[in-house]
């Protein structure tokens, strides 16, 4: 009984780790970056959205819940437009890997006017999803591991859709493809790409805004939710959605298997890093060795 | 109406590769340039779309000046480059290709009709197709767009000389339309019969500069102008 609570416990973090995972392959897909500074966006809107708290204390509580994810979403999405205007700008022809290394000082910077703004303690979010959605025996399914399945699920089917089926999706595609070629022919190549960034961001929010009341909610807790997230990404190597999702529930579900065990418990923080080693030992299997070296 | 080019300064690195190029191409004829290989004409052209800056010099499309606008605005007024290697978009189909550029069903049918061999493989990935398709593919796409200006840098590379020599009356055929064309070729003789004015570039400067039948007939000129003399 105890592995199968574990592995509920397992799934709702799991979820989560889809969700981020789905978010870092499509600005790998889309933008060429791999953005470590995702997650810090979303927490940073969340964060920032607590103190619309005194303007609004005359509205009701779900009036204030509203508005105050809403301007989550809305200052994450800014704060990664802006990231994304800059890359698009002045890093348009550098290589994914300075690109992707442009994230890691927007992550450290994040994660340092984090402290100096809200100090080093779980900010007070509202609570959005409280309990378990449905049980399975006496093990309880949260409503917050339901709803970041839904929305892994949800943002890759629109994403497909929308790349698939739609001329915005030709644009997409073609950016992803060749962004010279694509801009050689008028595609507003900026325009798309701080597009995709303002969204992924905006999504990242709305998940901080769900997540941050229900764990340990300190900023360097939900920021460093990347790496299990990258893993779930790396599961799918940075382009199949559908394998990134089931990357990151598996992910969750061996996390969640080792905490059934004290002994073990302390080792599930090692899982992500343990997939991601494998992933890129995996990855290079075919390589000789002059050339990988 | 022309595409005008005065004293145009390209540099890389170092030094220049391009220095003080004029030409001017009008709309409904073929300009082309030819040189030996390192020349500079592909710095040449992707200076003129905007892919690397120009250092000094001028650039006018229909009197107005371009050259310190974006690669972006510069296509939108009517400047298209056909880079050199195929740029197709690998996970495009060849209908998707068109619908990218063309900005009514007229034009995508008009595109089409240019390559109407492409008909059977319109919903193909583009990545699938043969290199001459692939070609096919590029012309119809930058048609598409409805150009004023196209400017295509070696169009042969990779291809068969037979699958070229179907590729130049399209060309023609583009220039008839109304679209001015810069051609940057290495098939010199075969360029040359297509266009109405020639250039000849050797080490970033221009060597000859005049009509394209001119150079053709005359093959001491010819070898001359490549040898910078």
């Amino acid at each position: 009984m105890n592995i199968i609570i574990a592995l509920a416990v397992g799934f709702s973090s799991g979820a989560l780790y889809a969700l981020i995972g789905v978010g870092l392959t499509l600005m790998s897909v889309l933008t060429r970056v791999i953005n470590f500074s995702l997650v810090a966006v979303g927490v940073f809107g969340a964060y920032l959205s607590i103190r619309t708290s005194p303007l609004i204390a005359g509205a009701s509580l779900d009036v204030q819940t509203v508005i105050t994810v809403v301007v989550a979403v809305l200052v994450a999405a800014l704060i990664s437009g802006i990231l994304g205007w800059i890359e698009a700008t002045w890093l348009s022809e550098a290589t994914t890997t300075a690109r992707s290394a442009v994230t890691v000082a927007s992550l450290l910077m994040l994660i340092s006017l984090s402290f100096i703004l809200f100090g080093s303690q779980p900010q007070p979010l509202r609570p959005l999803l409280i309990g378990p959605a449905f049980l399975i025996g006496d093990v309880a399914v949260t409503k917050v591991g339901v709803a970041m399945l839904v929305a892994a699920l949800v943002v890759g089917i629109l994403t497909w859709i929308v790349v698939n089926r739609t001329p915005l999706g030709i644009r997409l595609r073609a950016v992803s493809d060749r962004q010279t070629a694509a801009e050689l022919l008028g595609v507003n190549v900026k325009g798309l790409q701080v597009g995709v960034w303002m969204v992924v961001g905006g999504v990242m929010g709305l998940c901080a805004s769900i997540i941050g009341n229900t764990a340990a909610a300190d900023a360097t807790s939900m920021i460093t939710l990347v790496i299990p997230g990258t893993a779930a990404a790396l599961v799918g190597a940075f382009k199949n959605i559908p394998l990134t999702i089931v990357g990151g529930l598996v992910v969750g579900a061996l996390q969640g298997a080792l905490t059934a065990f004290p002994s073990t418990t302390q080792l599930r923080d090692w899982i992500p890093i343990l997939v991601i080693v494998l992933f890129l030992l995996w990855n290079q299997r075919k390589e000789v060795w002059d050339v990988a070296r | 109406m022309s595409l005008k080019v005065t004293d145009v300064v390209v540099r890389r690195g170092v030094g220049p590769v391009i220095s003080g190029v004029s030409l001017e191409v009008h709309q409904g004829s073929i300009t082309t340039i030819v040189g030996p290989n390192g020349a500079g004409k592909t710095s040449l052209l992707e200076s003129l779309s905007g892919i690397i800056p120009i250092a000094s010099g001028g650039l006018e499309i229909d009197g107005q000046e371009i050259s310190t606008l974006s690669r972006r605005q510069r296509s939108l007024l009517g400047l298209k480059h056909v880079e050199q290697g195929r740029m197709i978009f690998p996970s495009l189909t060849v209908r998707e290709n068109l619908t990218l550029t063309a900005r009514s069903k007229a034009d995508f049918d008009e595109a089409m009709s240019l390559f109407p061999e492409l008909e059977k493989r319109i919903d193909s990935p583009t990545v699938l197709l043969s290199g001459g398709e692939q070609q096919m593919v590029v012309l119809a796409r930058t048609f598409a767009a409805r150009p004023r200006y196209i400017m295509i840098d070696e169009m042969s590379l990779g291809l068969a000389p037979v699958v070229f020599l179907r590729l130049v009356p399209v060309i023609q055929g583009i220039a008839q339309s109304g679209v001015g064309v810069l051609l940057v070729e290495q098939f010199a003789h075969l360029a040359l019969r297509a266009a109405t004015d020639a250039l000849v570039v050797t080490s970033g400067k221009v060597s000859y500069h005049g009509p394209a039948q001119e150079l053709l007939a005359d093959e001491a000129l010819l070898r001359n102008a490549y040898l910078g003399q």
